[in-house]
């Protein structure tokens, strides 16, 4: 996890299939240091509901601790797949990544 | 044009998930699938065999092989996509957080059973790429 001005960045990529649980549950973890997250997915090239219900529960954690989340997603599989689960309103998704900074920063108030 | 058939038989793993996966987008694209087709193809598909690797034989104590197998096969204009196993079906309701795994494939497929006699089998059927309908 990189961290400037109390904006965290994780970083995933690849597929991200139910045989990266573990990989994921221990990559989303919440920074003391961090005001806000950017999540980057955009090298991510697949992801399944296991990656979601990983991020559901990765929001939900920061939701409780009052940290905002800016997920970046470019594969076009994966935004489809937010869709299709019915999910399109539980995250903050976006593909270009200076708007989500922009997003992350006004939320943060830096 | 006749039917072509691809058939694979793996232990019910999570890690056997990704390389059938991939097997199978491989056999989508040498039939010209392709776009977004073949993405949601392969997702649905994906989705039935995660299911059945975290799942299927989450109860099963007896020490008997544990299998996933895929079977697709396209004729007609139409794509089947059936991943079966021997072990028991799940179907969770959409709780926070879970169960999207059906519900996903439901909004991909155009038709979808759920055979539970033997062990777990959910069919797909897709329409076939344009160029070979």
């Amino acid at each position: 996890m990189n961290e400037s001005k109390t904006i965290a960045t994780i970083r995933l990529a690849g597929e991200l299939d139910i045989g990266r649980k573990r990989e994921m549950r221990d990559a989303l973890a919440l920074s003391e240091n961090a005001r806000a997250v950017l999540l980057d997915l955009s090298d991510v090239t697949y992801a399944d509901s296991t990656a979601l219900t990983e991020l559901l529960r990765f929001c939900a954690a920061a939701q409780g601790a009052d940290m905002p989340i800016a997920i970046l997603i470019a594969a076009p599989q994966f935004l489809r797949l937010v869709q299709y689960a019915g999910l399109a309103t539980a995250f903050r998704i976006f593909q270009d990544r200076g708007d989500a900074l922009h997003y992350l920063s006004e939320c943060a108030g830096t | 044009m006749g039917a072509s058939e691809l058939r694979l038989c793996r232990p019910a793993q999570t890690r056997s998930v990704a390389p059938i996966r991939r097997a199978l987008r491989a056999f989508l694209e040498a039939l010209a699938f392709d776009g977004p087709a073949l993405d949601d193809i392969t997702t649905a598909a994906g989705e039935a065999l995660a299911n059945a690797a975290e799942h299927a034989y989450a109860q099963d104590t007896t020490r008997r092989r544990r299998d996933v197998e895929l079977l697709a096969r396209f004729e007609r204009g139409e794509l089947r996509v059936e991943v079966s196993d021997g072990g028991s079906f799940i179907e969770r309701s959409p709780l926070p957080g879970r169960g999207f795994g059906l519900r996903i494939i439901r909004a991909i497929a155009y038709q979808i059973q759920i055979e539970t006699s033997h062990g777990t089998c959910v069919r797909m059927l897709f329409p076939g790429p344009l160029s070979k309908s």
